[in-house]
C-alpha cells in the first residue's frame, strides 16, 4: 500500500536533507475557503473525559484539544512524511547522532513571548522527565541555541524514532518562561488554569469533563490560518447521544464507536462518514494473558485461546465487519507489519487438541474488564461465548474503572489471568510497541507496561537493534523477524485493529483526517456554511 | 430563653454531625484499595511513571499518619478547601462549584414540579374521598415509586426526544446558541433542556406528594375549624383556599434534608441519563476516573447540606409555630 | 427523623433513589386478628393483584430456568431483532443477537438474591436498633437514635456509588452498601412500634412475671410487631431492588448474571435501534417493585382497616 511504502521512506527523507522552508506548510492547500466561508464555530462530540490538555506530560485523548492549543515542531502529511510547521528546516548530521533545526520567525506564544529553541529544551526536558514513553527522547542528550531560533539536539544513538516524535501529539511545544517554576510538572496549575500554548488556537474554557472551549488564535505564525473562529468539544459518554447530536445539528464532527453507528450515519444523505485518519495512531484491544498465572504458563494454552477467537465473528457483531485483522503487535498500517505473518486462524478443533496435550480438558478462566467507554466490556461477552466452545469456562471481573483494573493487572505477583486493555502503537514500534514486550519493561504499578510479564531474550535483542536501525529494509526485517517469534509466544491476543471513524456533517471541509486523526491541528478544517 | 438554649443545642449538634459525617467519609475512602495518585499511572491518561507517583504522594502528603491527614482535611474543609485533585489537576472547589448550580436547578424544579402537581391532584383527590379517583391515587403513588429513575428518564427520552422530536436529549444548553444571545433566549434554552430531566426526576416525588396532600388536606377538611367555617355558611371555595389549603400544605412545603440526599440520588441517574452538568454526573465520571478526591467532596458537601436543612427546617418550625415546642416525637 | 405535623406524621424514607414514601398516621391502632386480616387483604384488589405478579416473576425466576436449556449467552441470531418477528425469539434480540427474553429471565434470580439479601440486613439492623430502642427508651434510645440519624444523612445512592467504587462491585459490597444506607427507616418504624406496644396490658403482665427483657422484646412484642415488621419487609425489598438497578445500571454489578438493571446499562447505548432492550428488563424492575408494594400495602391496610383510602 502506498502509505506503508511512503512510511519507509520516512527516515531515507530525514537522513539526506530535512524540508526547506515552504511559504505554505498547509497539508490541504487545494481545499483553500473562499473569504466569505472562513470563520464560524465547529462543534465536535467526543466521548472520552480528559484531564488537561498538556500532551508533554501525558498521553491519551488529551492531545485532541492538546493539538489545537499547542504546536509541535513537524507535522506529518498522509504519506508520513514529516513537514514543517513550527520547524521550518532541518537536517541531521553525518552520523545522525545532531539534529538541528530553525524554528518560524514568527512563532509566538499565545502571550506574546517568541517560541525559542530554550522553549523546545525545555519541552524535551519536560517529557523525558514526565511522559510515560520514556523511549522517545531518550537518545536526546541536549538541545542547544538558547534563545534563538537556530537548535540543535544531540543525541547519543542513533534514533529513527526521532521525527515522529517531534508531532504536535506527541510533543507539544509548551512555554519554558510560563511552567519552569520551580514547581512539579505534574500539578502544575498552569495545566488548566490561564493557560498559554503555541497552536492555532487558544483555550477559553476548560473542563475535561464536559465542556471545552477554544477560539481562534489571530497571531498564528502560519498565514491565513485557522479558518475557524471557534471550536467547542463536548464530552458525552453516550454514543447515543453523540449520533442524536450529530443528527439533530448540533455537532459537526462526533467520534464514532460501533458499526451499528456506522451503518445509521452512512444512511443518512445529510452525514458523511470517513474512515480515514488515526492511521498512525494504530489502536489495538490486546487480549493480554498473564504468562505468570499457572493456568497460562504454557504456551499450547495460549495458542488454544489464540485458535479459539474468532474474529470474523467478533468483527460482525460488534463492529458491523468495519474493523481490520490483527496478527501481530505492530498495527496492520504500519510499514514494519507483516502481511504475511502467520494468523492464528478460527479452528476449535485445534484449540481443543492443544488444551488436551496441555492437560486441560475443561478449564475456568477470568477475564478483566473495566467501564471504560467502548467495546471491550462486549469483546469479553464474545469471548466468553467463543471460548466456551473449546470448553473453557469463561468468568467475567468487571471493574468500576480502568485505574483499580490496571493496578490489579500491574500488581506485584498479580494473579490476574486475562486483561482486556487497548493500546496504541503510537506511530513508530518504539514508541508504542516494545513497551508490551521489553523484559525490562515488567514493572510493577506502571499501566500499559509489559502486563503480560513476557520475556524472551531474543526479541529483546531484536527489538533493541531495530529501534537503533536508520536502514528501513534492515528494520523492517528485524520487526518481523521479533514479531514471528512473539506470535509463536503469543503473550496477546489481537483482537483487531481499531479503524476509527469520523462522521460530520456535509459541509465540514478538510476534516481533521491526517495520519494522527483528531490529534493533529485542526486550523485547515473549516465549514461551508 | 428556652426557644434559644434549644436552637443552640440543635446547631451544636449539626456542627457534631457534620464533624462525624467527614471523618467517617474520610476514613472510609482511606480504607479502600490504593490512592488517589494510582489513577494516574493507569487509565488512558497514561499520566505518570513510578518516579512521578512517588514525588505526587509526597507532595500531597500522602504517605504520613493517617489521622494527621485527617486532621489536615477537617481544617481546610472548615475554610472551604477540599483540597487539590491530582487527577483532574485542579483545586477540587473549581470542579465542584460550577456543577453546584445545575444540580440545584434540577432539584428545585423537580420538586417544584412535584409539590405543584402533587398538591393539585391530592386536593381534588381529598374533596372526593370515596371516589375512583381517589382510590386509584394510592396505586398512582406506588406506580411512581417503583418506577426506576433511568428507566423513566430513558423511556420519556425515547418518546419525546427521539420519536417526537419535540425535546432536546441532553445536556443543559444548545452549543450553538449564538454569541449575541440575549438573556431571555439564553433562560428559555435552559428550560426547554430543562423539561424531560425535571419530569423524570419529579413523577417519584409527584406520586407520594399527591398522597400526602391528600391525607393532610383531609384531615384539615374535617377539622373542627374548617367545619366551623362551612357552618357559618362560607362558600366552598373560599373555606377550600383560604383555610384547608393553607394548613394543610404545611406538611408538604417542610422541605426536609433528607429530600436533598434522596433527590441527589436520583439526580446521579438522571444526570447521567440526560448529560445534565451537575454534581451528579460528577460523581459518576469521578468514579470511571477514580477522582476519589472529588467522590469524598461530594459526599461530604451533600451530608452536609442534609444536616444543615434539617437543622435549619427544625429551627424555623420551633420559631414560626407555636403549637410544635412540644418534646420532639421522633 | 419523622415529625408531627398537622396531625399527619411524615416519615422520609431516605432510600432508594428519588424514593420518598409517605407513611400513614400510626397513632390509632386497631389491630385486626388474623384471620379477618387475610379476608380484607384478599378483598383488595390491588393488593391481590400484587400478589398474583409477585408469584408469577417468582415462577418465571426460578421455576422455569431449569427447564430452559438454552444458554443465555448464545448469540441465536440477528442483531437488533424487535420482539414478535417471525422466526426470532419472541422478545427479540439485543446488540449481539443474545435472546433477550432469555436473558430477563435469568436476571431475574440475581436481581432478587441481591435485594434479598440487603432487605435482610436491613430488617435485620434496622428490626434490632428499632426494637431495643424503643422499648428501652431512656438514654439507650437517645444514643441509637443519633446513631441512626447518621446513617440517615447519608445520601443514598451516591453513598453506595462511592463504596462500590472503591470496594468493587461484588454482590458482598453490594449487598452491605445498600444495607448501610437503607436501614434507618425501619429502626424508626420499628421503635414507633415498640413504644406504643410496651405500655401496653399484655407487656406490662408480662413483666410483672418477671420476664427478662430479651424475652420479652423477642416472645411477647416482636410477634405483635409482625405485621409491621412485613410490610417494612416488602417496602426495603423493594428499595433494595431499586438501588441494585441504579448501581448496575451504572455499571457497578455482576458482568456474569446480567441482572436487569445491569441488563439496561448494556443496552442504553443502543437504544437508538433498540428500545425494547432497554424497556424489558426496566419493566421487570417496575413490576416487581410495584408488586411488592402493593402487597405491602395490602398487609397495612388490613391489619389497619381504619387507614384504608389514605
Amino acid at each position: 500500500m502506498k502509505t506503508r511504502t511512503a512510511l519507509a521512506t520516512l527516515v531515507g527523507l530525514a537522513l539526506a536533507q530535512g524540508a526547506t522552508a515552504q511559504d505554505d506548510p498547509k497539508l490541504r492547500a487545494d481545499n483553500v475557503p473562499p473569504e466569505d466561508r472562513r470563520g464560524g464555530t465547529l462543534v465536535a462530540g467526543q466521548h472520552i473525559t480528559v484531564t488537561h490538555p498538556i500532551g508533554t506530560v501525558a498521553s491519551g485523548m488529551r492531545n485532541i484539544a492538546g493539538a489545537q492549543l499547542n504546536a509541535g515542531l513537524i507535522r506529518l502529511n498522509d504519506d508520513y512524511e514529516p513537514t514543517p510547521y513550527l520547524a521550518t528546516s532541518w537536517e541531521f548530521s553525518d552520523d545522525g547522532r545532531a539534529f538541528s533545526f530553525e524554528l518560524h520567525p514568527e512563532a509566538r506564544f499565545h502571550d506574546g513571548e517568541d517560541i525559542t529553541c530554550t522553549d523546545v529544551a525545555f519541552s524535551v526536558k519536560t517529557s523525558q522527565e514526565n511522559h510515560p514513553f520514556k523511549t522517545m527522547f531518550t537518545p536526546v542528550t541536549d538541545v542547544t541555541g538558547g534563545d534563538s531560533k537556530s537548535c540543535t539536539m544531540m543525541l547519543d544513538s542513533e534514533h529513527p524514532a526521532l521525527l515522529t516524535a517531534l508531532s504536535p501529539g506527541l510533543l507539544p511545544i509548551i512555554p519554558e518562561h510560563v511552567f519552569n517554576d520551580g514547581q512539579d510538572m505534574q500539578s502544575h496549575p498552569r495545566l488548566t488554569t490561564d493557560v498559554v500554548g503555541s497552536g492555532p488556537f487558544k483555550l477559553v474554557e476548560w473542563d475535561g469533563n464536559d465542556l471545552i472551549r477554544f477560539e481562534r488564535n489571530d497571531d498564528f505564525f502560519i498565514e491565513g490560518l485557522p479558518y475557524l473562529d471557534e471550536i467547542v468539544i463536548d464530552i458525552v459518554a453516550d454514543p447515543s447521544t453523540l449520533a442524536l447530536g450529530l443528527e439533530s445539528g448540533q455537532y459537526d464532527m462526533a467520534s464514532l464507536w460501533s458499526g451499528d453507528d456506522i451503518a445509521a450515519a452512512e444512511a443518512n444523505p445529510n452525514l458523511k462518514v470517513i474512515d480515514k485518519g488515526f492511521e498512525a495512531i494504530g489502536s489495538i484491544p490486546f487480549i493480554q494473558m498473564n504468562l505468570r498465572h499457572p493456568n497460562l504458563e504454557d504456551v499450547r494454552v495460549r495458542q488454544a485461546l489464540a485458535y479459539g477467537y474468532d474474529f470474523d465473528q467478533y468483527n460482525s457483531l460488534v463492529y458491523a465487519g468495519q474493523h481490520r485483522r490483527q496478527c501481530g503487535g505492530i498495527q496492520s498500517q504500519s510499514p514494519f507489519y507483516n502481511p504475511d505473518a502467520e494468523c492464528y486462524e478460527h479452528d476449535i478443533e485445534k484449540a481443543r487438541a492443544l488444551l488436551s496435550d496441555a492437560g486441560y480438558e475443561e478449564g475456568d478462566l477470568t477475564i478483566e474488564v473495566s467501564t471504560y467507554p467502548g467495546q471491550l466490556q462486549t469483546a469479553a461477552e464474545v469471548l466468553k461465548q467463543q471460548w466456551s466452545k473449546i470448553g473453557v469456562n469463561v468468568d467475567i471481573d468487571m471493574h468500576p474503572d480502568e485505574v483499580t483494573m490496571l493496578s490489579e493487572m500491574t500488581a506485584e505477583d498479580s494473579d490476574y489471568q486475562i486483561g482486556l486493555v487497548g493500546l496504541w502503537n503510537w506511530g513508530d514500534p518504539v514508541i508504542g510497541v516494545h513497551r508490551s514486550y521489553n523484559c525490562d519493561n515488567r514493572k510493577v504499578g506502571v499501566a500499559f507496561s509489559n502486563m503480560s510479564w513476557y520475556c524472551n531474550e531474543e526479541v529483546d535483542a531484536l527489538l533493541a537493534e531495530a529501534g537503533a536501525e536508520l536502514d528501513t529494509e534492515k528494520r523492517k526485517a528485524l520487526y518481523f523477524q521479533a514479531t514471528d517469534l512473539i506470535n509463536e509466544d503469543v503473550p496477546v491476543i489481537y483482537a483487531s485493529n481499531e479503524v476509527w471513524y469520523t462522521r460530520m456533517q456535509q459541509d465540514v471541509q478538510n476534516p481533521p483526517d491526517g495520519v494522527w486523526g483528531w490529534m493533529d491541528s485542526w486550523a485547515e478544517t473549516w465549514i461551508d456554511r | 430563653m428556652r426557644q434559644a438554649s434549644t436552637i443552640a443545642k440543635r446547631l451544636v449538634e449539626a456542627a457534631l454531625l457534620i464533624l462525624a459525617v467527614i471523618v467517617f467519609n474520610f476514613m472510609l475512602v482511606h480504607l479502600a484499595p490504593g490512592d488517589v495518585v494510582d489513577a494516574l499511572s493507569s487509565g488512558a491518561f497514561g499520566d505518570a511513571s513510578e518516579e512521578v507517583n512517588a514525588r505526587l504522594r509526597e507532595q500531597l502528603k500522602l504517605d504520613e499518619p493517617v489521622l494527621v491527614q485527617l486532621g489536615a482535611y477537617i481544617g481546610n474543609v472548615l475554610q472551604g478547601d477540599f483540597g487539590y485533585s491530582p487527577v483532574a489537576k485542579a483545586p477540587v472547589m473549581d470542579l465542584i462549584l460550577p456543577r453546584v448550580g445545575p444540580t440545584l436547578l434540577l432539584a428545585i424544579s423537580s420538586l417544584a414540579f412535584a409539590v405543584v402537581l402533587g398538591v393539585a391532584i391530592g386536593t381534588y383527590a381529598a374533596r372526593r374521598p370515596e371516589s375512583g379517583f381517589s382510590h386509584s391515587l394510592t396505586v398512582f403513588s406506588l406506580i411512581g415509586f417503583a418506577m426506576p429513575v433511568f428507566w423513566t428518564g430513558l423511556l420519556l427520552l425515547i418518546v419525546f426526544g427521539v420519536w417526537l422530536q419535540w425535546l432536546p436529549i441532553s445536556g443543559m444548553v444548545n452549543l450553538r446558541l449564538p454569541r449575541d444571545a440575549t438573556l431571555i433566549e439564553r433562560g428559555l434554552d435552559v428550560v426547554h433542556h430543562l423539561i424531560l430531566p425535571t419530569v423524570s426526576l419529579g413523577v417519584i416525588f409527584l406520586a407520594s406528594f399527591s398522597r400526602l396532600a391528600r391525607a393532610s388536606m383531609l384531615e384539615v377538611l374535617q377539622s373542627d375549624y374548617v367545619r366551623t367555617a362551612r357552618a357559618k355558611g362560607l362558600p366552598e371555595r373560599t373555606v377550600l383556599y383560604k383555610h384547608a389549603l393553607r394548613n394543610g400544605l404545611i406538611p408538604i412545603v417542610t422541605i426536609h434534608g433528607m429530600e436533598f440526599g434522596v433527590l441527589l440520588s436520583g439526580a446521579i441517574l438522571v444526570e447521567t441519563v440526560f448529560a445534565w452538568p451537575g454534581l451528579g454526573r460528577l460523581a459518576f465520571t469521578s468514579v470511571l476516573t477514580r477522582d476519589t478526591s472529588v467522590l469524598l467532596a461530594i459526599l461530604t458537601l451533600v451530608s452536609v447540606t442534609v444536616i444543615l436543612a434539617n437543622a435549619l427546617t427544625d429551627i424555623v418550625y420551633r420559631l414560626i409555630d407555636p403549637r410544635l415546642r412540644v418534646p420532639e416525637a421522633t | 427523623m419523622s415529625v408531627e405535623r398537622a396531625g399527619v406524621e411524615r416519615e422520609v424514607v431516605a432510600g432508594a433513589p428519588g424514593v420518598f414514601r409517605a407513611a400513614v398516621d400510626v397513632r390509632e391502632r386497631d389491630a385486626a386478628p388474623g384471620r379477618a386480616a387475610l379476608g380484607m387483604f384478599l378483598r383488595n384488589r390491588a393488593a391481590v393483584a400484587g400478589a398474583i405478579m409477585m408469584i408469577v416473576i417468582l415462577l418465571v425466576s426460578y421455576a422455569l430456568p431449569p427447564f430452559v436449556t438454552a444458554d443465555k449467552n448464545d448469540f441465536v441470531g440477528g442483531r437488533h431483532t424487535p420482539p414478535l418477528t417471525e422466526g426470532a425469539p419472541l422478545f427479540g434480540t439485543d446488540y449481539l443477537g443474545r435472546d433477550i427474553g432469555l436473558i430477563v429471565m435469568h436476571g431475574g434470580s440475581t436481581t432478587l438474591e441481591v435485594a434479598g439479601f440487603a432487605a435482610v440486613l436491613i430488617v435485620f439492623v434496622g428490626a434490632l436498633v428499632g426494637a431495643i430502642a424503643g422499648y428501652h427508651g431512656g438514654w439507650v434510645d437517645k444514643v441509637l437514635m443519633k446513631f441512626t440519624e447518621f446513617f440517615q444523612i447519608l445520601p443514598g445512592l451516591l453513598f453506595a456509588l462511592v463504596v462500590v467504587a472503591l470496594f468493587g462491585a461484588s454482590t458482598l459490597t453490594i449487598v452491605l452498601a445498600i444495607g448501610i444506607i437503607a436501614w434507618p427507616p425501619v429502626a424508626r418504624q420499628t421503635r414507633s412500634e415498640f413504644m406504643k406496644q410496651k405500655s401496653l396490658e399484655y407487656v406490662k403482665a408480662a413483666r410483672a412475671i418477671g420476664a427478662s427483657d430479651t424475652r420479652i422484646i423477642l416472645s411477647t412484642i416482636l410477634p405483635n410487631a409482625l405485621p409491621v415488621l412485613i410490610v417494612q419487609i416488602t417496602l426495603a425489598m423493594g428499595t433494595a431492588i431499586l438501588f441494585e438497578a441504579g448501581l448496575s445500571f451504572l455499571g457497578l454489578g455482576d458482568a456474569d448474571s446480567l441482572s436487569w438493571g445491569y441488563y439496561v446499562g448494556l443496552n442504553r447505548q443502543y437504544f437508538l435501534v433498540n428500545w425494547w432492550g432497554v424497556t424489558l428488563p426496566g419493566l421487570m424492575v417496575f413490576l416487581t417493585v410495584l408488586s411488592l408494594s402493593l402487597i405491602g400495602d395490602g398487609i397495612q391496610d388490613a391489619v389497619n382497616p381504619k387507614l384504608r383510602g389514605r
